[in-house]
């Protein structure tokens, strides 16, 4: 992967399906030249906060992390938990993007500080579509934050 | 004179002296007697007192007796209630025991629901997560096969992919139904007093919404308040009418009415319009779930609205009916009853 190139979406998501979908659907509005896909909540965290990720990466951070809930090995609660705890990443936008519709589940998350939660729906245009809008949003309508720089 | 007159006068003096002593003695013989008389006065006065004594003492035996006897039957029926007593603490103490089973067992009982209701709620999150997955992988996937082969495919291939999509929505239609079905029986009631005439108002805006382009026309009678909980009865009266809308959609105009009207004291309410009716004769399947008596082409839905009625109802203690005829229109008739003091 090219160090320069400036990953603007961090997609967590460990099905291969839900993410093909969901990067079709970036696709169409011609946002995937930045996203990062990675499969479970381990390699989120590593690859956010990691010992072994370089400076650079964790002083240019992603405008948007869609992040979904279900994950195996660290679940997506806990990668919310970690990210807004942490001084450095907690001003990232994280956007949840779950098949549950659960109660408990989005007053947990915002709980945590999440900063959007939505509901993948069964129906792929709709799908399309909130994603599309999503990533709209977040990547041209929405101000992001400040880079942080770590700790020297 | 002489001796003889000497002898005369001593014997003379002899016995006036014998008299003398005969007097004294006849004197100390009276004195005696007289004693005697006293004494024996003196002994009859003691015998009359110790008789005295001894009928007093008698009739202090005769009260010692009847003290006695009664002390006797005191004792008896103390232990005659002693025994009565002990009789009805050993009863009392198998009671007990077998209040304490009882409570006992309801406590495992209740135990089992609490578990019961969690392993419910840790499938329904699960089903919420798992089922509606492939749903999306099935639908977007054939999406996606319509989308980039669209050259390759000719109408009837591309009906039959469409086929693939709404049978899919369907389905997720299903598993949000059945999950709100299984969360509506768990959850806590909470108890308000709800003004129906507005709550119908609202609930019928919403609904009628989807519909904006038809021509609805809503009678809604005052409606008298009820008791229960607004948000679950909001559900029932919402799939009330929102099946009224659906029934009455080859109707100009679409008359819907909502109603109310007493019976044995209790407040029922009813949602009655003029739409396709139904047959009386399938009237106990209504409220099953998944149970239509219409066919998908005909009317869409996945069967669970009136179950859900029927079960918001219940909770509230109530009863639901329905009435209709074949073309004719239906009316769901519904009570609630008064929850004070049950929740």
């Amino acid at each position: 992967m090219n160090m320069e190139t400036l990953i603007e979406i961090l997609l967590v998501e460990d099905n291969p399906r839900d993410a093909e979908l969901t990067l079709r659907a970036l696709k169409k509005r011609n946002l995937t030249n930045t996203v990062m896909w990675v499969k479970d909540g381990a390699e989120a965290l590593e690859y956010i906060l990691g010992e072994n990720a370089d400076a650079q990466r964790v002083n240019q951070h992603p405008k948007v992390i869609l992040l979904d809930l279900k994950l195996p090995r660290v679940d997506g609660m806990e990668v919310l938990r970690r990210l807004k705890a942490d001084e450095r990443t907690k001003s990232i936008p994280v956007v949840v993007l779950t098949s549950s519709r659960e109660e408990q589940d989005i007053v947990q998350t915002y709980g945590l500080g999440v900063n959007s939660y939505i509901v993948k729906p069964v129906d792929f245009d709709n799908f399309s579509e909130a994603v599309g809008q999503m990533g709209l949003y977040w990547l041209l309508l929405n101000q992001p934050p400040e880079p942080v720089s770590a700790a020297a | 004179m002489g001796d003889s007159q000497k002898a005369i006068l001593n014997i003379l003096d002899d016995s006036s002296a014998e008299k003398l002593r005969i007097e004294a003695t006849q004197k100390a013989i009276l004195n005696i007697l007289d004693d005697a008389s006293a004494e024996k006065v003196k002994i009859e006065a003691t015998q009359k007192a110790i008789l005295n004594i001894l009928d007093d003492s008698g009739a202090e035996k005769l009260r010692i007796e009847a003290t006695q006897k009664a002390i006797l039957n005191i004792l008896d029926d103390i232990g005659d209630e002693r025994d009565k007593a002990d009789h009805l603490n050993s009863e009392m103490a198998v009671e007990i025991a077998e209040r304490k089973r009882v409570e006992q067992e309801l406590e495992t009982q209740q135990q089992e629901l609490v578990n019961s209701n969690k392993e419910l709620e840790a499938f329904s999150y699960s089903v919420s997560h798992d089922l509606r997955a492939p749903l999306r992988a099935i639908d977007g996937y054939g999406r996606i096969l319509t989308e980039d082969y669209e050259g390759y495919l000719d109408q009837e291939g591309r009906r039959l992919l469409s086929v693939i999509s709404s049978e899919t929505q369907r389905m997720g239609q299903l598993v949000d139904d059945l999950l709100t079905f299984s969360r509506l029986g768990r959850q806590q009631l909470q108890s308000s007093d709800i003004d129906m005439t507005t709550l119908a108002q609202a609930v019928f805006q919403e609904w009628s919404a989807l519909d904006a382009y038809r021509a609805l026309q809503l009678e809604l009678k005052p409606l008298p308040p009820a008791r229960g909980d607004r948000a679950l009865i909001s559900v029932a009266l919402g799939n009330l009418i929102a099946n009224a809308i659906k029934f009455t959609r080859n109707r100009d105009p679409a008359v819907i009415e909502i109603g109310s009207r007493q019976e044995n004291g209790l407040s029922v309410y009813y949602v009655k319009d003029n739409g396709v009716g139904f047959d009386m004769k399938y009237a106990h399947k209504l409220f099953g779930v998944f149970q239509r008596l219409h066919s998908t082409e005909e009317f869409e839905g996945t069967g669970v609205g009136l179950a859900l009625v029927q079960r918001v109802i219940h909770r509230h203690g109530g009863r639901v009916w329905a009435e209709g005829k074949l073309d004719e229109g239906a009316t769901f008739y519904f009570s609630l009853t008064d929850m004070k003091g049950e929740l």
